[in-house]
């Protein structure tokens, strides 16, 4: 059993996996119809336009996020944004691997800051896009 | 002294990529029962990568009471877009003294639809030192979206070095929001119950 544990341990150190070596360069700056309609996003256009339904002056970072397959393990997503005064409203898609978070319109985002607070929850944030509403 | 180099090794993997044991300041409550312990459980997680707790223990084997300082470290994650895979190293220190704590490891690969899991746990205790360890696999009937009612069905078989006989059984899992339930039902051992609350 001793072995066996002290085989995993180390195991693990060569198995892990850096999350940072999986990220990619941001997005920031397509255009809003290009994410909606585009293919590469697969925004659900339904989902995406309930989501804007009652927002004004804001603008959306849509993220595409490694590893939400469970509710349970997204809800520090959503904890963790909600948190945030300039955040209006937060949306996880869990079939499509996606988070939408509505901010105010004077907040700068950037993909850095949004990816580690998905890191601490434990997930991986690979891009962002944001649109202008 | 296995607990000791376990921990040593843990500790100089901290480096490593881990996700959360629960979100980075998170908490945890839970109480779990079946033929060998009656147990309440809270956990806090300083950081996404581990999570240190207390859990009180009734123990149904040797009828004894007795509480263990827990620490749970999160060795490795994978997370893909349709999968995510875990590994943990879970220890603990008894309040009976030094010479009694548990250390172990368990696992588990999941997608939307499909779950499996293990679990290896080695006790030590002045009376009789024990190992328990534990296999399922399961799957969702249904693909829920987030904040719905989720359910899981797994198949569970368990064997612990005091009985030294296993118990392949059906479990039920569900969860909304942050309450987790597990219910588990074998003839010979009689009930698993799992509850958590997470915030």
């Amino acid at each position: 059993m001793k072995k066996i544990l002290l085989l995993l341990v180390f195991t693990s150190i060569t198995w892990a996996e850096n999350p940072h070596d999986h990220m990619h360069n941001s997005h920031e700056g397509h255009l809003h119809e290009k994410l909606v309609d585009g293919k590469k996003y697969e925004v659900d256009p339904e989902r995406f336009d309930r989501f804007i339904m009652d927002l004004k002056d804001s603008q959306i970072a849509v993220l595409n996020v490694k590893g939400m397959v469970c509710d349970f393990c997204a809800r520090g997503i959503e904890k963790t944004f909600k948190k945030e005064a300039n955040v209006k409203k937060i949306d996880v898609d869990l079939s499509k691997g996606k988070v939408l978070i509505a901010y105010n319109n004077t907040q700068k985002i950037t993909f850095e800051d949004i990816k580690e607070k998905i890191l601490i929850n434990g997930q991986n944030a690979i891009d962002m896009q944001v649109i202008n509403l | 002294m296995g607990i000791r180099i376990i921990c040593l090794l843990s500790f100089i993997s901290f480096g490593l990529d881990a996700r959360p044991v629960s979100y980075t300041g998170g908490s945890t409550i839970m109480t779990f029962s079946d033929n060998l312990k009656n147990s309440f459980y809270y956990h806090y997680s300083p950081s996404y990568k581990y999570s240190v707790g207390i859990e009180n223990i009734k123990d149904k084997y040797f009828s004894d009471d007795y509480s263990y300082m827990r620490f749970t470290y999160l060795l490795n994650r994978k997370n893909t877009k349709d999968s995510q895979r875990n590994l943990y190293f879970q220890s603990g220190i008894s309040s009976k003294g030094f010479n009694e704590f548990f250390y172990g490891v368990h696992g588990d690969w999941e997608t939307r639809r499909f779950f499996i899991g293990f679990g290896l746990k080695e006790t030590e205790k002045k009376i009789q030192d024990y190992l328990e360890q534990y296999y399922q696999i399961g799957v969702a009937p249904y693909l829920g979206d987030y904040g719905d009612f989720h359910t899981w069905i797994i198949l569970k078989a368990k064997e612990n070095s005091l009985e030294n006989k296993w118990s392949t059984y059906p479990v039920l899992k569900f969860f909304k929001g942050n309450i987790f339930m597990e219910f588990g039902y074998h003839k010979q051992t009689n009930w698993d119950v799992h509850l958590m609350y997470r915030f």
